[in-house]
């Protein structure tokens, strides 16, 4: 961990915040942190995790783990490795692994995502896609086709 | 050869058996050297420059993390390899490079494990430990690509080799460190929230690693570079590699 605190009982708090963290996210060390009370604008990108607890405007990449903490405000289009939001994000979101939108997430924008999860109370305003359905979609299509072409000559 | 740089506080009596016994291992490992007493008004790097015109191939910085800045701030583009021997309270560096302090860091020396380290450059100086910006209105830009600010006034503390240690409050015990990274600097960005008619409150330290930072104010704000303090209105800091050749130990940080 990155925060090293001196004390035991600090210590014991830390474990348990990193038992409680979701399986997909990344062990390696939190690289950049947007605290509370600050504004960053502009094309925001990190090779490293990213934690946003303040205000994000403009677009944020990382190929890595990306966290929206309770309180934060993201006004861009992001793209991340994987993702966890708990804030609110208006703008459309593009993560190759995986989405958790916590029950205090409001997101305003389109998802694309291999897998999502969304806990009760998160709110969603947008068109959610992933890329296992797109090989479905064009068979359904041409079934239901078929059918309206055989029903068509019986009628006649 | 070897040059010694002695900071001025060696000359103190309580620090005399320990700097003889330095110089006398030192001289059982045949590496003693010429010994050069540090002040306020010599410039480090004629000095090395002119040892390195003599023959000097390795200066040994003797003090702690004041000396260490003082020194490399100044020498850091000279061409010779740096090594380090900490003596006296606020050693701090000394620990990230491996070296213990007292006795056993002229062992370090002897075994001469060698690494190039990451330098700041700041308004054409370099600076080795630490960078302070003491709170201000100022508008920070990461790398010509995002800018950040606040509301109302902010503190920067930019680490090459210092970790950043840092308390909520006046009356927290519980002090929080963060060690930088190797190979890029990392700026600890903290936020004063007003208290009260005239108080203020530190927020939680943002954390950026970047290569290059431009520090933009309307009025001069106070920058701290290795304990150097200067008043600017724009600062461009930015990372150079592999700029310092310096002996380390084998307990190093990075």
């Amino acid at each position: 961990m990155i925060f090293q605190k001196s004390t035991l009982k600090n210590v014991s708090e830390e474990v348990e915040m990193v038992d409680n963290m979701p399986s997909q996210q990344p062990s390696d060390e939190v690289e950049t942190v947007v605290g509370p009370s600050v504004n960053v604008e502009g094309d925001f990108a990190s090779e490293g995790n990213i934690i946003v607890k303040g205000t994000v405007a403009g677009s944020v990449h990382t190929s890595r783990f990306l966290s929206v903490e309770i309180g934060a405000k993201i006004m861009a289009n992001v793209r991340a490795g994987s993702a966890k939001v708990a804030g609110e994000v208006k703008g459309n979101l593009k993560i190759r692994e995986s989405l958790e939108l916590t029950s205090t997430a409001r997101v305003m924008g389109d998802i694309e995502v291999k897998v999502l999860s969304i806990e009760p109370g998160a709110l969603l305003f947008g068109k959610v896609s992933m890329p296992g359905l797109e090989a479905g979609e064009p068979r359904a299509r041409t079934r239901t086709a078929r059918r309206g072409e055989e029903m068509m000559p019986t009628e006649e | 050869m070897y040059v010694y740089l002695y900071d001025n506080f060696l000359r103190q009596k309580k620090y005399d058996s320990l700097v003889k016994a330095m110089e006398v291992r030192l001289t059982d490992y045949g590496i003693a050297g010429k010994i050069l007493r540090l002040n306020n008004f010599i410039d480090p790097k004629q000095i090395v420059d002119e040892e390195i015109r003599r023959g000097a191939k390795t200066v040994i910085i003797v003090g702690n993390d004041a000396t260490f800045g003082y020194v490399l701030s100044k020498a850091a583009t000279c061409n010779c390899i740096f090594g380090f021997l900490p003596i006296g309270p606020d050693n701090t560096i000394a620990e990230v490079l491996g070296i213990p302090e007292g006795l056993d860091g002229c062992d370090v020396l002897s075994k001469r494990r060698k690494e190039r380290l990451d330098v700041g450059w700041m308004n054409n100086r370099y600076f080795v430990s630490q960078l302070h910006i003491r709170p201000a209105a100022i508008k920070v830009i990461y790398d010509e690509r995002f800018a950040v600010t606040t509301k109302d006034k902010m503190e920067v503390v930019v680490c090459n080799l210092q970790p950043f240690y840092w308390k909520k409050d006046k009356k927290d015990k519980n002090e929080q460190v963060v060690h930088p990274q190797d190979g890029k600097l990392e700026a600890f960005l903290r936020p004063l929230t007003k208290k009260g008619w005239w108080g203020y409150n530190y927020e939680d330290p943002s954390i950026f690693p970047f290569e290059e930072m431009e520090i933009l104010s309307n009025s001069p704000f106070t920058v701290e570079a290795d304990g150097k303090v200067s008043k600017e209105i724009k600062v461009k800091i930015k990372l150079a590699h592999s700029k310092v050749e310096m002996i380390v130990g084998r307990n190093r940080k990075f």
